[in-house]
């Protein structure tokens, strides 16, 4: 009896879903940071406080708002900057959006 | 025939029922990380991952393949026993489930599933009836290397996302916007769930259909009722299951950042669709804890607490052999006992369900139980509540507070 181990498809598996999460990973966070650079800091509270959650308090994410509208105000970017600053980080997000959907077609179709 | 037949409504029974366990069970897995940074509302959280396991069971079925036509050697077997055996199997698979449920060890389903399977049939069958090398490479290492492979992966992974979205000069750095990622990285867990774990019980149904020739052995895809039936189920356990999160929730949980369940998520999601694309039969609740393993690493100044990561992996390793011998002692029941043995086994897992639904009545809810296994694996990391500051955020913040003592002394 010979055992095959196909060891290739190991790696496959590793190459695969290393780079399916670091693009998505990396390209939402790059999203996250345009929207940032763009003034529209996005302040999101849980959707419910459960004693699960220690890491934001209803304060904090108060005081957290605060804070966005503060840096956006202060934002050295003109108008036009921070527009494009947006739609990259739009484009970010259809490009994690993208992957995503690729990932999925390539299972399904084989 | 006619008790073959039996048989074989029975281990289809059986075999929904184990489908149904594993969706209860694992619920926890695909949404136990949104709901602890408060991404999704729980009631949320389940109807998703319900309705996406549901989805996820259609879209591949090379796990299923590699159930039905690669570890056991159809060819080697012939005659009635077999079907027995497969329902020796999964008795072996649901007892040492709920064994471990009650223990609260760390467990797998999908490994309690193939020790039972194996175990039962190197009793009946002998060492013909196993393909190791199918085993070895599609079951046993896929369960080795997954976790590892995804906890490395999630780490990078935090990494990559504290990286990308640290700030120096000490504004507001959105990460809360991970939490909207979060739904859809969520949602994704709960579809690969579906790819991997609802084909595991079409495998089992479609092999005992084959045995019997219900099934020619030339094809190993699963028939359409089958791949319905598995869905349907594992989308209802999954659905039920919900009730016990919810009404457990924030019991054992650790402190998950956006950011981290993010990655951690993206991580689990993008490992096990990969393996499914393979079929590769793995544990989606390993899988899951590793890559909250790996993105708790992935925060700096974290360190594991390798006594409860201990525990977990000896959980981990018992489950093949332990189910195996459960489910060689139920095909012992069979070989020696025949029609009665059948009768026998059929008894003792109808106990085992009757206790696991009595159990499941009774409202205790301890640290052993409240959560999940992927929950509880955060515990195997110990992260601190304000992190170090980078080299390079230590000098801004040093930076900032030189500046502001200036102004402050030219103020005088």
């Amino acid at each position: 009896m010979t055992v095959a181990i196909h060891w290739e498809a190991f790696f496959q598996v590793l190459g695969a879903a290393l780079v399916g999460t670091l693009l998505v990973v990396g390209f939402y966070a790059l999203g996250l940071r345009m929207l940032v650079r763009a003034g529209r800091v996005p302040v999101v509270t849980p959707a419910e406080f459960t004693d699960a959650i220690t890491v934001i308090s209803e304060k904090e994410a108060k005081r957290a708002a605060k804070a966005a509208a503060k840096a956006a105000r202060k934002s050295p970017l003109s108008e036009g900057q921070k527009t494009l600053a947006q739609i990259a980080a739009y484009a970010c997000f259809a490009v994690c959006a993208a992957a995503v959907l690729g990932g999925i077609l390539l299972i399904v179709v084989k | 025939m006619e008790t073959a037949a039996l048989i074989v409504v029975l281990v289809i029974l059986l075999a929904l029922f184990f489908d149904f366990t594993n969706g209860f069970h694992d619920t926890a897995n695909a949404m136990a990380t949104p709901i602890a940074t408060g991404a999704l509302k729980p009631r949320t959280a389940v109807m998703l991952a319900a309705g996406l396991n549901l989805v996820g069971a259609f879209l591949s079925t090379e796990v299923s393949k590699t159930i039905s036509g690669g570890i056991v050697r159809e060819d080697q077997i012939h005659g009635d026993l077999f079907p027995a055996l497969i329902f020796a199997g999964l008795i072996g698979a649901i007892t040492w489930n709920m064994l471990t449920w009650l223990l609260g060890l760390p467990s797998s389903s999908s490994h309690a599933l193939f020790g039972g399977l194996i175990g039962a049939t190197l009793v009946g069958i002998g060492m013909n009836g196993i393909d190791f090398g199918a085993v070895l490479s599609k079951v046993v290492l896929p369960a080795l290397i997954a976790p590892v492979t995804a906890g490395l992966i999630a780490f990078l992974a935090t990494k990559l996302a504290y990286l990308v979205t640290r700030r120096y000069d000490g504004r507001p750095d959105g990460r809360s916007g991970f939490r909207w990622g979060q739904i859809f990285t969520s949602s994704l867990v709960a579809l690969a769930h579906g790819t991997n774990d609802a084909q595991k019980t079409m495998g089992v149904i479609t092999l005992a259909l084959i045995t019997v020739g219900w099934q020619s052995g030339a094809h190993h895809e699963p028939q359409l009722w089958v791949i319905i039936a598995c869905a349907c189920t594992i989308a209802l356990g999954t659905y039920l299951g919900g009730w016990r999160i919810i009404r457990t929730l924030g019991k054992g949980l650790t402190d998950v950042k956006p950011a981290q369940g993010f990655a951690a998520e993206t991580s689990t999601a993008a490992t096990i669709l990969a393996s499914s694309a393979l079929g590769f039969a793995l544990s989606t609740t390993q899988v899951a804890s590793g890559s909250v393993i790996g993105s708790g690493l992935g925060r700096r100044g974290s360190a594991v607490r390798w006594r409860t990561a201990g525990r977990i992996a000896i959980g981990w390793v018992l489950t093949l052999p332990a189910a195996g011998a459960v489910g060689a002692v139920a095909a012992l029941i069979v070989v020696i006992g025949g029609g009665w043995g059948v009768l026998i086994d059929a008894i003792l897992a109808l106990a085992v369900i009757i206790g696991l639904f009595l159990r499941s009545r009774r409202n205790a809810v301890t640290a052993n139980n409240a959560f999940s296994e992927v929950a509880d694996s955060g515990l195997a990391v110990e992260v601190p509540e304000e992190p170090p500051l980078t080299p390079r955020q230590a000098r801004a913040q040093r930076a900032r507070e030189r500046a502001k003592a200036r102004e402050k002394g030219a103020g005088r």
